[in-house]
């Protein structure tokens, strides 16, 4: 094959691009368009104004990164209920097994992934900051 | 032996096995809901059916079948299999399947039977159940709506635990587990009902929601309370102990607990445990370190003239010959002793003289080995309630004899057919001595008795004691007296149980030596189901006895070293543990004795009043943060490991001591293991033993039994002060030492001191339930929570010694029999 040839198909390429469609997304001003499946920042799915989560555990027992601390706690009606839920997104793996494991739907993962932070602490997400919001 | 099959496999079984427990011994598993070891057979569940060749056409239920020769079982037929589907699904149909909220979840008889079976649908619907959930007491929730009626609960309390709070109640569908009237539970509390639980109908409530079954860690420890000697099962959490769990393979027991080993773990991890040495400057208790308290320790341990120690028995082997090595050899006095002194005198005393050992002739198996029971006070169910379980079933399920001797009623005394002679306080010695003189007089003795060293002195200084001469000092029938003789000279297989503790002043070396009279004169010792056996209060009482942690050659014993303190002989006085403010008699003498000495050196889990009395106070670990070895009261010796891991900045009592011995300029042993190897090679009776033997299994310290009459001292009968009534100390049942205060279970139930009455003392003072009463006796007064029972006698009360808030040292001075007058406030 001759030298030429390659360079020719390669500059054609490079024009056909020229007028396609750019891949590149001007983030932070273009936004990405993210899949309902897409498995980002978890939510606390809410019920009657409280949080369905009951604190059974299979959350923090199945995640394999173990980034789930839950603390239950006991009402005054003695029901249980997640006194802390925390969820360390510095260890969390978005694998989504958490979901996957809980039994009464309490928990969800969004399309948020914007996740960066300043400081350490503040990629411990407590449940006030994991609570859906309506 | 008959010989069977069972699913195709040739196997052996005892004759009076059923289908289900041959199985289970030769490793076919039958799932069952309502069986557990310890009870006996109901059939409740019909989980286990099995089919038999020789019974065809029908399921037969393995757990109430007795094995017979030549049977052939096959355990899982694809019909066992769908009838045993059929009966999940049904279980299932009333069950309110809340297992994400239900603690019991991960530990559920009827949850891993569901998933192993594979119940994920069910053929037929109903409605739930709607029973109220009984949340009125705080240790055990019932929670009727997931019951499974399996009647384990209602039968353990029943055949175990003797209370009986538990039973069916209604009929067909509307059947559901409660108490008497459907009312809130109200029992001893101690949880056996919790422990054989299939499902979730019984929870504890301390261990609510706070952690799944799965993520807890099993770790084997020994009870740190009662010298009974229970293993305990703890679930540890993040380096916490978070509950006890049930093992029915654990111990002699069989994982059975009372109240407090079961709900009093709390304080292990108390926010209220000390973290820091504290050091007392310009009057102040101020935190230190480690090397500045010890140094400050060690300087005056040097003078070695005027130091004296006392130590608690809740110390191990170990530390109890590192602690007396450092007082003999380092620091050079004979001066400590442990349990102020008394509370071991009857095995450091009385037995020593009568049977030449320091130990007990029998031990607790022997119990439901023998013929008949003599117990010594009701008390013995409170101050070892474990060992109260083995009396219930020694009664109910053997048919062993019981006869009480005590000065008020008790639950023992509610057995059936127990003989229950209730004395007046203070009279027991008196008592057992005209018990002894009738054997004599009646001829029931053993031929071989003439030959024991001291038998003719015996006779002679028993001529005064005879049944009707003691009778009348006793408030009982000579009658009585010689009915009771007669039953126990005649019974084959005789054993004397009699407690022992710091609330117990009568329980002396007279008393062990009038019951080891007992013993000898029948010839009633040494032989299974024979013997007397003394329950000492503390988990390692017995091992401080054998470890010879106690006053000997002249060396000042527990309450002559306060004496010393006050009068300033000894002006170094260490205490391990022990606190003496609370639990020794006469609190304004012990207030002084510590006041007047110059340095006091308290180590200690919790700052005790008497802690905050001392110059130093050294933060230790409890029994769940180290390792050693606990004899219990029966000579049983058993080694444990941490629980947990201790926080750094506490030590335990081995580490200071050795720190003190090295400070001193002595060699401290390497380890504990190679503390102990001293002991096998030195201690009688604990030949053979070793930290790596023991890993394995607990055993027996034996005993070497050398019998001889010792003349016991009786009191003379104590005169009724006019209008006063004779107050008894004791132990409460959900209570032991001072420790259990700390236990958050204990002190739900009982968080007070108060002082039981009768009905007639009560309506003569005119005081009623829960009336704050001044007890005034001649060594003060003291305000305490009235609390009528018909337990008690008429003209006399009871109080329980345990409570810091309430001393009741205060109003009594020691001696086994205190009058007070009562006033209403």
């Amino acid at each position: 094959m001759n030298p030429i040839t390659p360079i020719i198909n390669g500059m054609a390429i490079t024009l056909k691009h020229l007028f396609m469609k750019p891949v590149t997304l001007q983030y932070p001003t273009e936004r990405p368009k993210v899949a309902a499946r897409f498995r980002g920042l978890h939510a606390l799915n809410v019920s009657h104004n409280k949080a369905k989560c009951v604190a059974c555990y299979l959350c923090p027992t199945v995640c394999p990164a173990k980034c789930i601390t839950v603390e239950a706690g006991e009402d005054a009606n003695h029901d249980k209920f997640a006194a802390t839920y925390e969820i360390d997104m510095l260890r969390c793996i978005f694998c989504g097994y958490c979901v996957e494991a809980c039994p009464v739907d309490a928990i969800r993962m969004t399309g948020e992934f914007e996740l960066a932070n300043y400081r350490r602490e503040d990629f411990v997400y407590s449940k006030d900051r994991l609570l859906e919001k309506k | 032996m008959v010989n069977l099959t069972i699913d195709d496999k040739q196997v052996t079984a005892p004759k009076t096995a059923t289908i289900y427990e041959a199985a289970k011994m030769n490793g076919v598993n039958i799932p069952i809901l309502c069986h557990d070891k310890k009870l006996k057979p109901f059939g409740a569940c019909r989980m286990c059916l099995v089919e038999v060749e020789q019974m065809k056409g029908r399921q037969i239920p393995a757990c109430t079948t007795p094995v017979t020769e030549g049977m052939i079982i096959r355990t899982a037929t694809p019909d066992i299999v769908k009838a045993r589907k059929m009966v999940l699904e049904l279980l299932l149909l009333n069950h309110p399947l809340d297992c994400p909220v239900c603690d019991k979840a991960g530990d559920c008889d009827l949850q891993n039977l569901t998933y192993e079976y594979k119940v994920d649908s069910n053929r037929f619907s109903d409605e739930k159940f709607h029973h109220e959930i009984d949340y009125n007491n705080p240790l055990i929730e019932r929670d009727m709506n997931r019951c499974v009626l399996c009647g384990k609960c209602a039968r353990i309390c029943d055949e175990i635990v003797s209370y009986g709070a538990l039973t069916f109640i209604d009929r067909g569908i509307e059947t559901k587990i409660g108490c008497e009237f459907d009312e809130a539970l109200n029992c001893e509390f101690c949880g056996s009902c919790i422990s054989v639980c299939p499902v979730g109908s019984l929870l504890a409530r301390p261990f609510k929601f706070k952690a799944r079954f799965w993520s807890l860690t099993k770790e084997k420890s020994v009870c740190g309370y009662c010298g009974t000697g229970c293993g305990l099962t703890l679930g540890v959490k993040d380096n916490k102990i978070l509950t006890t769990i049930y093992d029915e393979n654990q111990g002699f027991h069989k994982g059975q607990l009372c109240v407090r080993g079961r709900f009093g773990y709390q304080f292990i991890n108390s926010t209220k445990r000390l973290m820091k040495p504290l050091i007392k400057k310009n009057g102040v208790l101020t935190e230190s370190t480690w090397d500045e308290a010890l140094g400050l320790v060690a300087g005056r341990l040097k003078d070695a003239g005027s130091v004296a120690a006392l130590a608690t028995p809740r110390l191990t082997n170990e530390e109890f010959v590192l602690f007396k090595k450092l007082l003999d050899e380092n620091v050079g006095t004979k001066n400590y002793d442990h349990a102020a002194g008394y509370a071991h005198s009857a095995l450091t005393e009385g037995f020593v003289r009568s049977f030449g050992t320091s130990a007990s002739s029998a031990s607790i198996l022997d119990i439901q080995k023998s013929d008949l029971l003599l117990v010594i006070k009701t008390d013995t169910y409170e101050t070892h309630p474990v060992v109260g379980f083995e009396i219930n079933m020694a009664v109910k399920n053997k048919g062993v004899k019981l006869n009480i001797l005590s000065d008020k009623r008790g639950k023992l005394s509610k057995l059936p057919d127990a003989v229950t002679l209730v004395h007046r306080p203070g009279s027991e010695v008196a008592l057992l001595n005209s018990i002894a003189k009738t054997i004599l007089d009646e001829k029931l003795s053993n031929d071989a008795v003439a030959s024991v060293p001291g038998f003719a002195e015996l006779v002679s200084a028993l001529s005064a004691f005879s049944a009707e001469a003691v009778a009348d000092q006793c408030g009982l029938t000579a009658a009585a007296i010689k009915k009771l003789a007669s039953d126990y000279a005649s019974a084959e297989k005789t054993l004397i149980i009699f407690p022992t503790g710091q609330a117990y002043t009568g329980h002396n070396a007279d008393l062990a030596s009038a019951v080891a009279n007992l013993a000898i004169l029948t010839g009633k010792y040494g032989k299974e189901g024979c013997g007397v056996l003394c329950l000492s209060e503390k988990n390692n009482s017995q091992g401080a006895v054998d470890m010879g942690f106690y006053a000997q050659n002249g060396g000042l014993n527990g309450m002559q070293v306060l004496d010393a303190c006050t009068n300033g002989t000894v002006k170094t006085l260490f205490i391990a543990g022990e606190n003496p403010l609370t639990t020794y008699p006469n609190r304004s003498k012990v207030k002084a004795a510590l006041d007047s000495v110059e340095f006091l050196v308290v180590s200690e889990l919790f700052l005790s009043e008497t802690a905050a009395m001392a110059d130093v106070v050294l933060p230790v670990c409890s029994f769940a943060e180290k390792e050693g070895t606990f004899t219990s009261a029966d000579r049983r010796v058993q080694y444990f490991k941490p629980a947990i891991r201790k926080n750094v900045q506490i030590k335990t009592d081995y580490e200071v001591f050795s720190d003190l011995i090295a400070r001193l300029g002595g060699n401290a042993p390497a380890s504990g293991s190679a503390v102990f190897k001293e002991i096998s090679e030195g201690v009688p009776g604990y030949q053979g033993m070793s930290h790596v033997a023991l890993k394995k299994d607990s055993a027996f310290a034996s005993v070497v039994i050398t019998p001889a009459f010792v003349i016991p001292q009786a009191t003379s009968a104590i005169p009724v002060e006019q209008g006063k009534l004779a107050l008894v100390i004791g132990s409460a049942l959900y209570h032991n030492g001072t420790l259990s205060q700390y236990g958050e279970g204990p002190m739900h139930v009982c968080p007070e001191g108060y002082i039981e009455m009768s009905h007639s003392d009560a309506s003569a003072n005119k005081i009623a339930n829960n009336d704050l009463v001044t007890v005034s006796s001649a060594t003060g007064s003291l305000q305490l929570k009235a609390k009528i029972s018909t337990r008690i006698p008429a003209g006399v009360v009871f109080a329980p010694y345990h409570f810091s808030d309430s001393p009741v040292n205060t109003i009594w001075s020691g001696s086994p029999v205190t009058f007070v007058t009562l006033a209403k406030r």
